[in-house]
């Protein structure tokens, strides 16, 4: 285990450099045109744009600008945004926000854990039944509408008939945070119970479940000891990265209501050439769908006493 | 079962609940109505998540973005009054008595920097304005943002600049602009007391007092420099840590959520009307921002096209009687061709080229291209409110006799008067004379017809591609698709980068609003053989095409519309005669068609404030400064706006 998980952590450092490497490559790949403003490449003059990218060390060979990154980065020195917001550290533009986008994503796969397992149970309890078709209709539909529609439509229900704010409000931060939080599930809610109960159905149908109905084992027993811990799983894999995950925001759900979350601010400062926040964001989110996974993969190992997390040349895994 | 059902939907419900409880009980917006019941004194306007404020230093911006925050947080010297005229800001009285050299500014007594707490920090006093000139020129502290300006005018900026430039970093952000320094040895500006402001341009500008509208001129204070830590901390600063001395605090900023500007007690204007507090909440989209008011969440909204037509087609919609105009941009909208076209493999356009180098063609499309349905695009009710004829924005400048100045244009150029049904210049006669006469001449030329026009857009906008399909309905309507065909292309992010730099389209279509008062602003950036020259150097690339018999005609014309600018420009002592000049330079610039101006963008809108209270700036940034507005928490009728234009 220990082995394993040192060996992990080393793939895990190489990947994150990989990856920051690759995404810094192709940002200098970019014309130095998109480090202006549309505003300032109309009132700088050619002089003056030459002035900002040397000083900027963007016209330095692009081998020298990288060594340099890597210098920043050992010595914890993120850089500054340019263009989210002029002047300040990257870390305190992320850090005002991720927070937000943690507190309502948490919350929203808490009720999708709560209710989409729930659901995918109840589904594959009463398979071929109304229960069981209500589910799917609910998954087809989340699945098959567009989000921003099935998001106006939660905006018009909930502000105009139960009256909830529209928009989020940090001086209203619990009422406001119902319909983001509500979005926010939907679709979740919908994986969950499409898988919970596609897993179910596949534990119910095999031998160990006859047997154990053999024995005399109450239905209920057999659902939640076998056939749910069983079915859960796969699904458990990955549970840490959506938790982790959270920190990364919903583009689509923030922007709709105005949440000052993360959401957006990955397309922001790419659309707005701001390579520092870029940069970071990268960073952060390879290393937590690394250690996502990496978490996964123990606490399928918690559940399931049978998965053993080995080298493969000491064994399978 | 059952039972197992309840409890989720139970469970569900409490989540509900507890995220309920979890409210403070605050109110999540809309307006609050004044003491008389009607008016308003908590405003809350939606803007575009696109338009989020970049930096708290309003010396350093250049965005309309920002500046419609920061114009509320911090006051220069002059601002508008709902007329368009210069008023007292900062500055109580100002003037030239040498046409134009010296520019003399007599600041007002009593104006305070504050906190955002509005706390007293220090008097707000002429060294104010110099040291915030020292940071604009300062190439380390500033970056070359709004340097071009006080670098055109003022006497000894360009050589300061180029000093700090050479200076190592930390060096130049430690300069000041305090007493014996380089700056003040180098710069055009003195400041022989706390409450005068004396400014040197290097030549006659008659028009200074109008940069004082704009960025570049504006206070800070090296006292908060100092608190804040030098100048990398003044680039960082926030709602929190900068000072104030304009008609609002921010008390509130939530990047992409919210904005809160409360009501500054220690303002110099006392007397002046302004709200309580002013919230800006960032909205996704305007359909939202509909939404929003509909519900009474905020105060105002941009109608879509989808939303005009909604509610103007039906007389019964609770919105008929209340959409109103709204503010016209303060842009005047152009096509501007590229003589010096390159296909999208990088290689010249010859067809193009040959073809736009030609006078008739050009002149065809003055005359013969109707483009009603698309001044629709930007009026469904009355497109001939948004036609322009005019290069410069209308209202930039009057004469003496309080004539506009593109009224002068629009008399140089013998336009009639609109009748309300069909573009004023449109002559199909005319153009189609023209149009014979061109594929005489470009046949012998060796273009083949129909000569194709690349026409670039926006992949991302459905508006723009809707607006480009009635363009080419239009035009080869208008003209005939055996003369000219539209090809509508897109680009990914940047007009600028992807389109402009390698001089793919025919044309771009490009708006310019003023940034000081003098049809120069406009007419300067169509002048060859001047790398400021925005428009004729990234636009219609003028200065490199190669003198051939097919273009020896285009170079003179604009070489003639130089000339005719540098000789507007050289009169300084009397305004009249310096529009006048001007007026002929850009009518020379029209009739010629070396631009085609197209129109203006004005929409419609629902509010509950009066819009036409608010500053009317053709220039500089104080547009959207919220002070001596009126409001309606009952919103603005069609008839209520009709009556206050006639006041």
């Amino acid at each position: 285990m220990f082995k394993y998980t040192v060996k992990r952590l080393l793939q895990s450092v190489v990947t994150v450099l990989t990856v920051v490497t690759i995404v810094f490559l192709l940002l200098r790949m970019l014309p130095t045109d998109y480090y202006f403003t549309e505003d300032q490449l109309m009132k700088f003059s050619e002089q003056q744009r030459t002035e900002q990218l040397e000083a900027a060390g963007l016209l330095d060979p692009v081998p020298e600008q990288l060594f340099r990154f890597y210098g920043q980065l050992i010595q914890g020195d993120l850089g500054e945004s340019r263009r989210i917001q002029n002047g300040v550290p990257v870390t305190d533009v992320i850090s005002k926000k991720f927070g937000i986008s943690m507190q309502l994503g948490l919350i929203s796969v808490a009720i999708s854990l709560v209710v989409g397992v729930g659901m995918g149970v109840m589904q594959a309890k009463h398979k071929d039944r109304i229960l069981d078709y209500t589910g799917t209709a609910y998954t087809v539909f989340v699945n098959a509408v567009p989000p921003l529609v099935s998001y106006s439509l939660i905006l018009l229900f909930g502000s105009r008939i139960l009256g909830l704010p529209s928009m989020y409000s940090s001086r209203n931060a619990g009422a406001s945070s119902i319909l983001p939080i509500v979005c926010l599930s939907l679709s979740s809610i919908a994986w969950y119970a499409l898988w919970t109960r596609r897993y179910m159905i596949d534990e119910l149908n095999k031998d160990y479940i006859k047997l154990a109905r053999v024995k005399g084992m109450s239905n209920k027993e057999i659902m939640v000891k076998h056939v749910l811990r069983n079915a859960f799983v796969p699904l458990a894999q990955y549970l840490p990265a959506s938790l982790l995950l959270t920190i990364s925001g919903s583009l689509l759900a923030e922007r709709f209501f105005s949440v000052p979350g993360m959401g957006p601010l990955m397309t922001d400062a790419i659309s707005r050439y701001d390579t520092n926040i870029v940069q970071v964001l990268v960073i952060l989110y390879a290393a937590l769908g690394i250690i996502g996974v990496f978490l996964g993969d123990i606490l399928m190992m918690i559940i399931d006493p049978r998965i053993t997390l080995i080298d493969k040349e000491g064994g399978a895994r | 079962m059952t039972n197992k059902v309840s409890k989720t939907l139970a469970l569900m419900l409490a989540t509900g609940v507890v995220l309920g409880g979890c409210s403070n009980g605050g109110s999540g917006g809309g307006s609050s109505a004044g003491g008389d019941g009607n008016e308003i004194n908590d405003l809350v306007i939606p803007k575009l998540a696109t338009r989020e404020l970049e930096t708290f230093n309003i010396l350093y911006s250049q965005r309309n973005e920002d500046f419609e925050n920061l114009t509320n947080l911090v006051d220069g010297l002059l601002e508008h009054d709902s007329k368009g005229n210069l008023v007292p800001a900062l500055a109580t009285e100002w003037g030239t008595e040498d046409n134009g050299v010296t520019w003399t500014f007599k600041l007002r007594d009593g104006v305070k920097w504050v906190d955002m707490n509005q706390n007293e920090k220090a008097d707000c006093v002429a060294q104010d304005f110099a040291t915030g000139l020292e940071w604009v020129l300062n190439y380390h502290k500033n970056q070359s943002s709004n340097t071009s300006m006080p670098i055109d005018m003022i006497k000894g900026a360009e050589e300061y600049y180029e000093y700090t430039k050479s200076l190592p970093e930390a060096e130049a952000k430690a300069l000041t602009a305090g007493e014996g320094s380089k700056f003040l040895e180098m710069v055009g500006i003195a400041t022989p007391d706390d409450h005068t402001v004396v400014y040197t341009c290097r030549t006659a500008k008659p028009y200074f007092d109008t940069l004082a509208t704009y960025a570049s001129l504006y206070p800070m204070s090296q006292a908060m420099v100092d608190e804040l830590g030098g100048a990398d901390a003044v680039a960082a600063m926030n709602n929190e840590n900068m000072w104030y001395n304009g008609c609002y605090t921010m008390t509130e900023y939530i990047q992409d959520n919210e904005k809160i500007f409360t009501k500054n007690d220690k303002y110099w204007d006392t007397e002046s009307q302004r709200f309580d507090t002013v919230t800006f909440k960032m909205v996704e989209s305007n359909d939202v921002a509909y939404q929003l008011f509909e519900s009474g969440d905020v105060d105002y909204v941009d109608l879509t096209e989808s939303n005009v037509k909604t509610i103007s087609g039906d007389k019964n919609h609770k919105f008929h009687n209340y959409m109103v105009d709204a503010l016209p941009l303060k842009f005047s909208f152009q096509f501007h061709w590229n003589y010096n076209k390159n296909k999208e493999d990088g290689k010249p356009d010859v067809n193009w080229n040959t073809a736009i180098a030609n006078e008739s063609f050009r002149k065809s499309l003055y005359y013969g291209l109707d483009l009603t349905n698309y001044l629709k695009r930007f009026n469904a009710i009355d497109p001939f409110k948004v036609e322009n004829n005019y290069y410069t924005m209308k209202g930039l400048v009057s004469t003496s006799d309080g004539k506009d100045y593109v009224k002068l244009v629009h008399d140089k150029l013998k336009l009639g008067e609109s009748d309300g049904n069909t573009p004023i210049r449109l002559d199909a006669a005319k153009g189609n004379e023209y149009k014979e006469k061109a594929m005489q001449e470009l046949s012998a030329q060796g273009v083949t017809f129909p000569v194709g026009i690349d026409y670039y857009i926006s992949a991302k906008s459905q508006t723009a591609l809707d607006s480009a399909n009635v363009l080419k309905n239009a035009i080869e309507s208008s003209l005939g698709n055996d003369y000219v065909q539209l090809n509508i292309k897109t680009f990914v992010s940047s007009l600028s980068k992807e389109v402009a730099t390698p001089r793919v389209a025919s044309f771009i279509g490009s708006g310019w609003g003023a940034d000081y008062g003098d049809p120069l602003n406009y007419l300067a950036q169509l002048i060859v053989d001047d790398d400021n020259a925005y428009y004729a150097t990234h636009y219609e690339n003028i200065n490199d095409v190669q003198e051939t018999p097919a273009t020896k005609e285009l170079i003179a014309q604009f070489k003639e519309y130089t000339a005719l600018v540098e000789k507007a420009d050289a009169i300084t002592d009397d305004l009249d005669k310096r529009y006048d000049a001007f007026a002929e330079a850009e009518a020379y610039l029209i009739d010629h068609c070396l631009v085609l101006p197209t129109n203006y963008d004005m929409g419609y809108c629902l509010t509950k404030f009066n819009i036409h209270d608010k500053m009317q700036a053709p220039y500089g940034i104080c547009n959207d400064k919220l002070k001596n507005i009126r409001s309606s928490a009952d919103g603005y009728t069609v008839d209520d706006m009709k009556a206050i234009l006639a006041e």
